[in-house]
């Protein structure tokens, strides 16, 4: 790496780095507006840019070879295969509240109990 | 040159000194990336599938979340991650070298500090009974499977920075001391499971932090 490309390269790291708490700044504030599912989709969106950010300046993979960026396709094909996968059990399954997720814990074990 | 005489040309140290090509170590460590991306994104459709099938619970629970030092940590590992890009750089630009080890020591001290604040978060939630089991203050269903998966992402999620750590500060140390083993091609690696912990934080930032802060 010579001068010129070094200098280049260290202020688009000063930069990537500038966006990044910039973008985590608007993530908390967009929380605080009442924007229904809209705040769930704001929080993943932003988080969605800083990773490709991440991913692609700090990471290296905008300069990476097609191997290495293969890789990185597959791992993430993969996974949204999987929750694509789980998503179509989870929606089709009857919700029907687990016993730990009534209001109260279960309550303490009582004469009848100890007798058996 | 013909080809019988290369061997008799060839150094003797050669056979020591070969090393891989500079992308072996950066494809290994993308690979063990892709199982890592797995494991944590098994807790990520867990999260998926508790929020949309307890919703109230969920926001109950995520409020009492610290905000405050949620955006502190993500402060710090965003610019540990700078910084460790920064050390890369340099380690492959000869003039910069010598800014490598202490590039790499601030990474380590920024990875140290975030896992102090989790701690004293840990601490608080602790002393406010967040700990899913009895006596759980928030009575509201999903809202303990809320607090199930924040302990369990968080937790895993320190003991992956505690490794980052050890390898960063070990790495720090070998580039102060010119050694072998402290090449640029293994900092490179070592900093893209830096990246890697960093991006997985990124994401759980908004869903553990930022969830129903404005009612």
């Amino acid at each position: 790496m010579n001068d010129t490309r070094f200098k280049r390269h260290a202020l688009q790291l000063l930069l990537a780095w500038l966006a990044l708490l910039a973008l985590m700044f608007a993530s908390l504030g967009s929380a605080y507006l009442s924007l229904g599912i809209g705040n769930a989709i704001a929080g993943i969106a932003i988080a969605v840019v800083k990773s490709a950010i991440v991913l692609l300046l700090f990471m290296g993979l905008a300069r990476a070879s097609a191997m290495v960026r293969i890789v990185a396709a597959t791992a993430l094909g993969t996974w949204l295969l999987l929750v694509a996968l789980s998503g179509v059990d989870y929606a089709t399954r009857p919700h029907e509240p687990a016993a730990f997720q009534t209001p109260r814990q279960l309550p303490s074990l009582g004469p009848t109990q100890v007798q058996r | 040159m013909t080809g019988a005489a290369w061997p008799a040309e060839r150094p003797p140290h050669a056979d020591r000194e070969h090393a891989p090509p500079a992308e072996t170590g950066r494809l290994g460590m993308w690979i063990f990336i892709g199982s890592e991306v797995l494991f944590f994104g098994g807790l990520f459709v867990a999260y998926l599938y508790g929020r949309t099938h307890w919703p109230q619970g969920f926001a109950a629970a995520g409020r009492h979340t610290d905000v405050v030092l949620g955006t502190l940590n993500t402060g710090l590992l965003l610019t540990s991650s700078a910084v460790v890009a920064l050390a890369v750089a340099c380690s492959e630009h000869l003039a910069h070298r010598r800014f490598v080890a202490r590039l790499l020591w601030l990474t380590a001290a920024l990875g140290v500090a975030f896992l102090v604040v989790k701690g004293l978060e840990y601490r608080h939630e602790w002393q406010e009974a967040l700990f899913p089991g009895p006596g759980f203050p928030v009575d509201v269903p999903g809202a303990q499977l809320f607090f199930v998966l924040y302990f369990l992402t968080t937790g895993l999620h320190a003991v992956h920075l505690v490794i980052g750590i050890a390898g960063i500060a070990a790495l720090a140390w070998g580039s102060a001391h010119a050694r072998r083993w402290a090449a640029p091609r293994h900092v490179d690696a070592m900093a893209l499971y830096w990246h890697f912990v960093d991006v997985v934080w990124i994401f759980l930032y908004p869903l553990l932090y930022l969830v129903e802060r404005h009612s």
